[in-house]
């Protein structure tokens, strides 16, 4: 059944490929759409067929591979990645969607969003970790294609700069694994916590901290995070939405499902640590933003900011700041989605992203009033205002986090802030103020362009009213991973830390 | 001699402006000893202006006698004292530039015939209908 | 015979190109039949509701007078929609347009069904759906700020002399009204102040009396082919302000039948000088920062500290309404949009988002036909008090040059459009 959501989005890239070659774009946008479709119609049936109370892997798929080095074909899905799935086959539809390519080679274009998506559900679903780390990789050329193909002047830059980081979060990941299996009792890439919870604490550490690094620059976290604002700057708006909106989760849902479940007891040492790191992530993009003339770049470092949230929360790992992390990721994916979007549409009608420059598109009769209103809307969300999803998110985290970490939750907190100083800042200049006479003459958006945004921030609004309907997917599985936490030691400090390799 | 009414309907080439100054009820005035110094535009200048111009004027009688009153100053100033001057105030409130640098031109109006004798004043006859501001 | 022309050197204004063709007999406004079609259309769409805004205005000053509760000022009744314009019908004092002298037809159309549908007065008053009279009491109110712009008019408020005769009226005008009788005792200047302004609510009433004929026939001389480029528009104006000049400005207040004459006739005051001259200066030059079209900020020094340095009329205004309705030069924009001519209205169909910014389209062709009607005032002017095109006399000629340099220093300022109606691009 989650074979589906692998295999349905490759079908669909190869029967693109294999489409004869006279047919326009527009029927090449139909084909991917129609597939991308699919795979979000038997997303949804999953949800339906979901058991909320069931605690571990549901729909699990098996099927042996290559024995001799215990790759195995095993699928299965939780709490903790279901939501992310339902995210990845809604901006995989909208990413198809918002793309009206009328000129580059539509074929290619199509087929590698496709092949980004089937590869991020696998990596979401893979519960072997050669299979993940498989996934994992394989995404990453069709990304790279997408980014060094379409997207801004400098973007062969931010492809190379973009493969190179990956490749090493990527060989990162691969040494940890390794680990992983070797240092076992029973050399196995399987997904179980059972066994990396027996390693000795010193190998669990080192374990750890290569995930750490490897997963902190696909998230990404400060200092990691370079890689990051060239590559969403430069991709185009529907890569972008892929990149921030589902690619960073990858990061940070492997950080969760490989970093804190299998040590949880590591996890429990060294959060005091990931807490400062979220903190100084969130305070760093925070600042960042606010210096920033170009409006998507201001908005790709909210991201940096806005993951540092998810880190601080996952550290924290209460049962409240657990699911907040989840939840975190999810609305920063509409979010980012729906300002990024937004942002490609004011780059496509005004021609540029130049704070300086832009000016008054909210103006009723010659502006962008609907792209204004929603990107007040996305700003909003993003700042955390009540009634969207963003609150949500961030009120658990900064809840959740505050008893285990307050000096980390209160910096967040001030960041929080500064979120809304930045946006003000962008809203103000872009949306506000006076359309300037000699340069008005924009096209009108398009209903095409207006969908995607509908959709996004129907969920922001609706999710935001009615968290509910988010939180049920994943509160049994964080509740169990919490428990494997240990709580009775709450005064987590470095100096045990150091005590505990030096016993060593 | 004459005075500056009688100079005027004599000369014959002033009909609109008498008409004017006597649709305006200004004959007595004029007649009175004053003396004035009046700037007395032809038949040819009258015919310069845009068409309707004096119908509307001679609609509304203050509003000519404005006008009117626009050429004529109070006292009597020959071509040779409005040379010294440069600036004479007329009977209407406003102010009249005099040039006399090259010719004699009172305003944008180019005197035709200068230091015209009357009982009660002195007249400059003008080629142009001179408009206040 | 031998003509001599007279040439001057060419002129080293940065406008000097604008200044060749002032002194060659044209407009600010380049000669394209794009810009004569858009300017005559908008002169047809403005009149309509002008032939509304001067009997309603006129209403106010004679009738509504100082109604401390002015409800109803906008509601005309038949009497003053039947007002004879002194100018177009059998009756007039001077022909200027061949149609009638009562309220326009499509402007009696328009007031009894609107946008909508028909239904009483007060619910097109309620729902906006009516000429909205904010726009021509915005001009007042400038013309009435501003003040001190030439003409005798404006000194004549503060003589003894009106305050006698508005003291006057106002005693008629609230006789049988103790209340009002003993606020009038206790703040006489108060209503002094607001006789002035219902002086200046006739004044403007009475130059847009003018005004509306004259466009009317510039229309239809235009839709029968008579009019045929921006030069004879911009003179058949020209004539209209000299035909017109000697119109007398007056207030009269009405009060039970009787007449009051707060400002007579005799006193000469003349439309061009009392009226014409200061409306150009007040409205098309300074006027005032209308709230809501942008946000200025007097401590930065965006609103200059003189006033005679206002520069926020239409030849400089940034016509891109912001947020919606309610400021008055979009209040105009919307009056026009009912009354477009249909050439107009496939003209910006076809333009920029067509029918979604039309407003904005027409406020730029109306940028562009009050360019015009400068440039009449400005020729008027050097006709006036300067000479002829064609003077033999390079001295004259040299006068007229500095005249037109003088005018245009003006708009050296960067807010002035005059550089962008230069190109159709700019709509």
């Amino acid at each position: 059944m989650l074979s589906i959501l692998i295999w349905l989005p490759i079908l669909g890239a190869l029967v693109l490929c294999l489409l004869p070659k006279k047919l326009g774009a527009a029927y090449l946008r139909r084909v991917a759409l129609a597939f991308g479709s699919l795979t979000a119609v038997w997303t949804v049936w999953l949800l339906t067929q979901f058991s909320l109370s069931t605690v571990g892997m549901q729909f699990t798929e098996f099927v042996p591979w290559i024995k001799i080095i215990d790759l195995n074909y095993s699928l299965g899905v939780d709490g903790l990645s279901l939501p992310l799935l339902a995210l990845n086959a809604l901006l995989t539809l909208i990413a198809l969607y918002s793309t009206a390519y009328s000129g580059e080679r539509p074929r290619l274009y199509y087929a590698l969003i496709l092949l980004v998506s089937g590869g991020m559900a696998g990596a979401f679903t893979a519960q072997n970790l050669l299979l993940f780390f498989l996934f994992y990789e394989v995404e990453l050329i069709p990304l790279y294609l997408l980014l060094v193909n379409w997207g801004g002047s400098k973007r062969d830059y931010a492809a190379m700069k973009f493969i190179i980081y990956t490749a090493v979060s990527g060989i990162l990941l691969l040494a940890a694994f390794l680990g992983i299996a070797l240092l076992g009792p029973v050399p196995s890439f399987a997904f179980d916590p059972a066994v990396t919870r027996g390693l000795p604490p010193l190998t669990q550490v080192i374990l750890l901290g290569l995930l750490l690094l490897g997963f902190g620059i696909k998230i990404p976290l400060v200092p990691l995070h370079t890689w990051l604002p060239e590559a969403y700057v430069e991709a185009s708006p529907p890569v972008a939405i892929l990149l921030g909106g589902v690619l960073a989760k990858l990061g940070a849902y492997g950080l969760l499902r490989f970093g804190l479940e299998l040590f949880p007891a590591t996890w429990h040492l060294v959060s005091p640590i990931l807490a400062g790191i979220g903190a100084v992530s969130a305070v760093y993009g925070a600042l960042v933003a606010i210096a920033q003339k170009d409006i998507k770049r201001m908005v790709a470092y909210s991201s940096v900011g806005h993951m540092g949230y998810f880190l601080l929360a996952a550290a924290a790992a209460t049962p409240v700041s657990l699911l907040g992390a989840v939840l975190q990721m999810v609305s920063h994916g509409l979010i980012l989605a729906i300002l990024f979007h937004l942002i490609g549409v004011v780059e496509t009608k005004v021609g540029t992203r130049n704070l300086d420059a832009l000016n008054g598109l909210m103006n009723p009769i010659r502006g962008l009033p609907f792209t204004s209103a929603f990107l007040v809307l996305g700003g909003m969300a993003s700042a955390g205002i009540p009634g969207l999803v963003g609150f949500i998110a961030e009120y658990l985290v900064l809840q959740g986090s505050f008893a285990v970490f307050p000096i980390p939750t209160l910096l967040c907190v001030v960041c929080s802030g500064l979120t809304a100083v930045y946006f003000v800042v962008l809203l103000n200049r872009t949306c506000f103020g006076k359309l300037d006479n000699e340069t008005a003459y924009y096209p009108v958006m398009q209903w095409s362009e207006r969908v995607p945004a509908l959709i996004l921030a129907t969920l922001v609004l609706f999710l935001g009213i009615q968290p509910g309907w988010l939180t049920r997917w994943s509160e049994s599985t964080t509740n169990a991973i919490i428990a494997t936490v240990p709580t009775t030691d709450t005064t987590l400090s470095l100096s045990k830390l150091n005590r505990l390799i030096s016993t060593r | 001699m004459a005075d500056i009414v009688d100079i005027a309907v004599g000369a014959g080439s002033f009909t609109t402006l008498v008409t004017a100054v006597t649709a305006a009820n200004l004959v007595d005035a004029l007649k009175s000893p004053g003396p004035f110094t009046v700037f007395a535009p032809t038949d040819a200048a009258f015919a310069k202006l845009p068409p309707g111009t004096i119908t509307t004027l001679v609609q509304n009688i203050p509003q000519l006698t404005r006008i009117l009153l626009f050429h004529v100053v109070s006292g009597k100033f020959t071509q040779a004292d409005l040379a010294k001057l440069g600036v004479v105030t007329s009977l209407e409130g406003s102010p009249i530039k005099i040039d006399c640098t090259d010719g004699f031109e009172v305003k944008n109006a180019t005197v035709l015939a200068a230091d015209i004798e009357a009982d009660n004043g002195i007249i400059h006859v003008i080629d142009n209908v001179i408009l206040m501001g | 015979m031998l003509i001599t022309k007279v040439n001057l050197p060419p002129s080293n204004h940065p406008f000097a190109e604008i200044i060749h063709r002032l002194e060659a007999g044209g407009a600010m406004l380049p000669d394209t039949p794009e810009n004569l079609m858009q300017i005559i259309g908008l002169y047809k769409a403005y009149a309509v509701p002008m032939d509304f805004y001067w009997r309603d205005l006129l209403y106010i000053a004679e009738r509504e007078f100082l109604n401390p509760l002015p409800f109803f000022k906008y509601f005309l009744p038949q009497e003053y929609l039947d007002l004879p314009n002194h100018y177009a019908g059998d009756t007039a004092d001077l022909r200027i347009w061949r149609g009638e002298a009562t309220a326009h037809p499509e402007l009696l159309a328009f007031l009894a069904k609107g946008e909508t549908v028909s239904m009483p007065k007060i619910f097109h008053h309620l729902w906006h759906d009516r000429i909205n009279m904010e726009f021509a009491e915005e001009c007042m109110r400038a013309m009435l700020w501003h003040r001190g712009m030439g003409g005798q008019f404006d000194p004549y408020l503060d003589s003894d002399e009106y305050k006698a005769n508005a003291d006057r009226a106002i005693r008629a005008y609230f006789q049988g009204n103790p209340l009002m009788q003993s606020l009038y005792q206790a703040f006489p200047d108060m209503f002094l102040e607001q006789c002035r302004q219902a002086s200046y609510y006739s004044n403007l009433g009475l130059f847009w009396e003018v005004m509306a004929p004259v466009f009317f026939e510039m229309s239809d001389l235009y839709d029968e082919g008579k009019l045929t480029s921006v030069p004879e528009a911009m003179n058949f104006l020209v004539n209209g302000i000299f035909a017109i000049a000697g119109r007398p400005i007056y207030h009269h207040l009405y009060v039970r039948g009787e007449c009051y004459e707060i400002i007579p006739k005799s006193k000469g005051f003349t439309w061009l000088y009392e009226a014409a001259l200061p409306y150009v200066e007040a409205v098309f030059y300074r006027t005032s920062p209308f709230r809501g079209t942008k946000s200025y900020n007097a401590q930065a020094k965006q609103v200059p500290e003189a006033q005679k340095d206002f520069h926020f009329g239409i030849l400089y205004a940034d016509v891109f309404p912001v947020g919606t309705a309610g400021i008055p030069p979009t209040l105009l924009m919307q009056d026009m949009l009912h009354f477009l001519p249909p050439y107009l209205v496939n003209y910006y169909a076809q333009h920029c988002r067509g029918q979604d910014d039309t407003l904005i389209q027409l406020g730029v062709s109306f940028q562009r036909s009050m360019y015009c009607v400068t440039s009449a005032v400005i020729q008027a002017l050097r006709t006036a008090l300067l000479y002829p095109l064609d003077d033999p006399n390079p001295r004259h000629l040299q006068a007229n040059r500095e005249f037109f340099e003088s005018q245009l220093n003006r708009f050296l300022r960067p807010e002035a459009r005059i550089r962008a109606i230069q190109s159709q691009d700019y709509r």
